[in-house]
């Protein structure tokens, strides 16, 4: 890959010079009102399907098949569909099932991601760059093709029936994306960091636990966002390795809303997807602070 | 973009690779079906009874777990019922996979095409569930509607058991038709002229769900079976005649007409089920093509505004000087089970025995389903509009498939993706049927 | 020093638990899958040995030809879509909205977080023709424009695929790229600004140059997911009207799993690989020689 190294001597600086760069565009009153509109557009574009979003969840099915789409609901406090969604829906078995298998699959992926980014990216040794390209070449290959051997693996291995086809695969598949983000992170460390360390004597795997990993760790943070939302959303993986109902994750659950010929139940369905949304909101939220905070004070990019 | 996946870097080792790879794959398959433990082995002591459901079917789910604690509670206790789910869209391929593994459930859907069933028959997966019924001196319990929509679908074979039994026909909305001084069609050209007049009085003929495309390929396939007979697509199926014939592309050319003609209302192919049957139960549309299952929309209050004792059955109309019959109605099995051989054991056996005599009552009385089962008790309580289709059945002899009921998966899926551009007039009839007869392979 | 950023103990010791998940996961089940290509049949029958008569099939399969077409017309046309406006919006945080974007980069980003099945659904009632108009065609209607039957013709659904995609993802992408622009040192820019460099100059020459290699990666990584698209195109138009919006990961789904002809699915996948290598490729080496000259 070809990278621009910027000089990181010039780093520090950035702090100071981006006050100066505000004060600068608050001398133009004319450009401020148009920020504001602009801002305003993008945040219509956005809370208007959410806006469709919470309504239609209060709605019963007839109200949405014979209103039109933007109307508002009969009345605010028919919880009717979130409870189906709740009961009938099984929304606690699916999200407990997603947090089990996301959240280890999550920790495993970083994990050995962020190790191979660094063994990748700061170590020497010769063929390092194919091994690189092998990991990147992962990014291409349609998920659909791994399933039937996969399918097979996990039931030699008498694998079907838990959870932990999901954890293994969501692993291997968060793999790629995870050590090529990260290997592109460690590049924008300094080396001289770790050759400062080398002289004094420090281990490699002290480095890289108290050198490498802290300064990535905004980085780690990102791509841990990112490979969060591809996992949570899943379908494919998820619909072949779960064929009980105890086991399914909240993705598939959402089509258990679905019927046979093709009918669908709006209210708990949309109910559901409001329940999830959020919930997945607050962790984004939560996350989204985190890696800002790191990315705007300047310190290691992310 | 959920799916990322792996990586291929393609190199000369590939063919040797997937060569290892696949001979691993082709031993274990063959002998794993005894690995699978104890519940493999025919004779002697029973493994769990398990059923793999439609997740979105669960009706069956409900009927087998009512008979579980109630008629079937001694079979219950030495093989117990364990119900596992997979969504339909994904099923086919679990089916395959677990087949590929010799992890066949003991009773499961017959897939969503018949070629799934026989295609695991071939392969000697699957119980002759009519032949072990004989052998139980239970080959009454299925009804004779039903055992011969099944040997119709199946080659002549009946290894699947009737879950339910529906007919399909045009359902009509008795007060438009009384206001506009209509009366139910009885021939294609009724038909037209009924569509034709309802229009003119500013009511959308039919309502279609043109968005999964199967109710308006049947209205194609029923004419054929009334214009050149019953046998017309077993014909097809054997390659003695061909969907590009004139007779066959005459029924795509009248469906067609219906679109061209606006009987449809505007873009069919944009209305899904749900909305095409809340255009019916909302009095939009005079007619809807259905199936029998929908009784239970149609029983249903809160769906039904137009009220269910003004909903009206015709069987699809007859096409004068056609060679099929009015009478001959359109039937199916709805979602038909099969078993597994390989856990075929004195506990599957015994359930199958309980499911011959009681499946039907126990349907009819929890889900309202009517099924190809005899119901051995006399049940109590059916809605006015079930019992009249009820009796319809009773009265039919001779049952006929839909369109693609012996096509393989893949014309299956061109006659219904492209039904809607049929009727919208975006592919022209002979278009349409040489599409599908390519695919037949 | 080499000696211990090259300690052969330690690399094995970080890279085998990466290596070792990812060969056994993913590298093996590729090339198994990849093996089935000269094979005919499923897991129920078994297989026979066909050669390469899956692959000469690739090349003369119409349904092949058009899902094809589609796939690389819509990857190409989304990938520019929703990197430019990823960049654009990357660049409205950085240089316009500074400090003050972070709520609008969260709320932006949001619909990432939003469910295939929902953002469909959403989009099918918003351009809803029948039976009664969504809210775009009231505003067309609005000005005088006739209502459009959005699903009702290839070209327009390929559009609204387009913009469903592009709602959903260009959020992800200004946070991906923002992460890229942030990081360039304000004394580069101010002293460019000094030598009388502004606006579109600045981007042009200073700001995308800099940018290159996070803009490169999210353009490797959009063309890699638009390629295959999969679950957005069931969810909104089924792959319709007709076939004329099946991707090349929908035919090879529906060809294995749906058909039963797990060799043909396998070419078919195999196909698509190769056109994702072939383009990352592409956009590697294009890219080295922009870098070179500029």
């Amino acid at each position: 890959m070809t990278v621009i190294q910027h000089p990181s001597e010039l780093r520090p600086a950035v702090k100071a010079s981006s006050v100066s760069g505000r004060r600068r565009s608050a001398r133009r009153p004319m450009r401020t009102i148009g920020n504001v509109v602009l801002a305003a557009l993008l945040l219509l574009i956005v809370l208007v399907p959410l806006v469709w979003l919470v309504m239609g969840s209060f709605k019963t099915q007839s109200e949405f098949l014979n209103n039109p789409a933007f109307a508002l609901p009969d009345s605010w406090t028919n919880f009717s569909n979130y409870s189906a969604a709740i009961t009938e829906g099984h929304l606690g078995t699916y999200v407990r099932n997603s947090i089990l298998t996301v959240f280890p699959a999550l920790f495993l992926t970083i994990l050995f991601g962020v190790a191979a980014g660094f063994a990748l990216e700061v170590m020497v040794w010769k063929g390092r760059g194919t091994v690189l390209i092998a990991f990147l070449a992962g990014i291409m290959v349609p998920g659909q093709m791994i399933l039937l051997p996969l399918f097979t693996i996990y039931f030699k291995l008498h694998l079907t029936g838990t959870l932990l086809p999901l954890i293994i695969t969501y692993t291997a598949i968060g793999l790629p994306l995870t050590v090529f983000m990260m290997a592109t992170f460690f590049r924008s460390v300094p080396r001289e960091i770790f050759e400062a360390a080398t002289l004094d004597g420090a281990t490699i795997v002290r480095q890289f636990f108290s050198i490498g990993l802290p300064m990535v760790r905004n980085a780690i943070f990102t791509v841990a966002l990112v490979q969060f939302f591809f996992l949570w959303n899943d379908l494919l993986i998820a619909l072949t390795f779960t064929s009980s109902d105890d086991l399914r994750t909240i993705q598939v659950g959402l089509l258990n809303f679905q019927g046979q010929f093709g009918q669908i139940e709006y209210g708990p369905t949309l109910a559901a997807i409001c329940l999830n949304v959020f919930g997945t909101l607050v962790i984004y939220l939560f996350l989204n602070k985190r890696v800002m905070k790191g990315l705007t004070a300047g310190s290691v990019k992310g | 973009m959920l799916q990322r996946g792996s990586k291929t870097r393609v190199i000369a080792g590939v063919s040797i690779v997937a060569a290892g790879a696949l001979a691993l794959a082709a031993c274990s398959s063959s002998d794993d079906n005894a690995t699978d433990g104890s519940s493999s082995s025919t004779a002697g002591k029973s493994g769990s009874f398990t059923y793999l459901s439609f997740a979105e079917n669960t009706a069956i789910k409900g009927t087998l777990e009512s008979l579980s604690s109630d008629a079937c509670k001694d079979e219950n206790a030495s093989s117990p019922l364990k119900v596992t789910t997979q969504p339909q869209a994904s099923f086919d391929q679990q089916i395959q996979l677990l087949a590929g593994q010799g992890a066949l459930p003991s009773i499961f859907p017959a897939g969503n095409s018949p070629d799934v069933a026989k295609s695991l028959d071939k392969a000697g997966n699957l119980v002759q569930i009519g032949d072990e019924l004989k052998a139980l001196g239970k080959q009454d319990d299925i009804i004779p509607a039903a055992k011969s929509t099944i040997e119709k679908l199946y080659d002549g074979k009946d290894y699947v058991l009737p879950t339910e039994f529906n007919v399909e026909g045009f359902w009509y909305n008795k007060e438009i038709f009384t206001k506009a001084g209509l009366e139910a069609p009885t021939t294609w050209d009724d038909l037209v002229k009924d569509a034709d007049a309802l229009k003119a009085s500013g009511i959308q003929p039919f309502a279609a769900d043109g968005k999964d495309g199967w109710p308006l390929s049947r209205l194609v396939g029923n004419y054929i079976y009334r214009s050149l007979g019953a046998d017309a697509l077993q014909a097809v199926a054997d390659g003695t005649a061909k969907l590009t014939d004139s007779g066959y592309v005459e029924a795509a050319q009248k469906v067609a007409d219906l679109g061209k003609a606006g009987y449809f209302g505007k873009s069919v192919g944009s209305i899904d089920y749900t909305t095409a049957m809340n255009q019916f139960l909302t009095g939009k549309a005079a007619m809807y093509y259905m199936g029998s299952w929908a009784l239970s929309n149609f029983n249903d209050p809160k769906q039904n505004v137009i009220g269910a004792d003004n909903i009206g059955f015709v069987p699809f109309p007859a096409v004068t000087g056609g060679k099929g019959s009015a009478d001959e109605l359109a039937a199916n099995v709805g979602v038909p089970l099969a078993m597994a051989k390989s856990k075929f054991d004195d506990g599957a056996k015994a359930w199958l025995g309980c499911i011959a005599d009681n499946y039907g009552a126990a349907a009819l009385n929890t889900g309202g389903v009517i099924t190809g089962f005899k119901v051995n008790d006399d049940s109590t309580d059916v809605p006015a509009l079930t019992k009249s289709v009820q009796d319809t059945i009773a009265h039919t002899s001779n049952t006929v498939l839909w369109f693609e009921a012996l096509f393989s998966p893949k014309a299956t899926t061109t006659s219904q993706t492209n039904a809607a551009l049929l009727a919208t007039g975006q592919l022209s009839p002979s278009d349409y049927m040489s599409k599908i007869q390519a695919d037949l392979g | 020093m080499k000696s211990v950023l090259g300690d052969r103990r330690a690399i094995f010791l970080l890279l085998a638990p990466a290596l070792t998940v990812y060969s056994l996961i993913i590298l093996i089940p590729v090339f198994w899958s990849l093996g089935y290509t000269v094979f005919e049949g499923n897991a129920i029958n078994g297989f026979s040995f066909v050669g390469l008569d899956n692959i000469k099939q690739l090349f003369s399969d119409p349904d092949v030809h058009q899902a094809l077409w589609f796939t690389v017309r819509f990857a190409l046309v989304l990938t520019a879509v929703q990197v430019a406006l990823g960049y654009l919006l990357a660049l409205l945080y950085v240089f316009v909205l500074r400090k003050a974007s972070n709520l609008i980069r969260t709320l932006v980003f949001f619909p990432v977080v939003l469910p295939t099945v929902a953002v469909s659904l959403l989009f099918q009632q918003l351009f809803e023709y029948a039976p009664r108009n969504g809210p775009v065609n009231s505003i067309l209607n609005v000005f005088g424009i006739p209502s459009v039957d959005w699903f009702g013709t290839s070209t327009s659904s390929f559009w609204v695929l387009i913009l469903m995609e592009t709602w959903r993802s260009m959020g992800f992408y200004a946070v991906l790229l923002y992460a890229g622009l942030v990081d360039i040192p304000e004394e580069v820019l101010e002293s460019s600004r000094l030598d009388g460099a502004s606006g579109l100059r600045l981007v042009r020459h200073i700001v995308i140059p800099l940018s290159m290699p996070v803009l490169l990666s999210s353009i490797i990584f959009s063309i890699n997911g638009t390629l295959k698209i999969f679950d957005s195109v069931i969810a909104l138009t089924n792959g319709g009207p007709g076939t004329s919006t099946t991707p090349l990961t929908v035919l090879m789904f529906q060809t294995s799993f749906g058909y039963g002809e797990y060799g043909y699915g396998s070419a078919i996948a195999l196909l698509l690989t190769m056109l994702c290598l072939i383009v990352t490729i592409f956009i590697f080496r294009s890219s080295r020689r922009d870098l070179t000259k500029a």
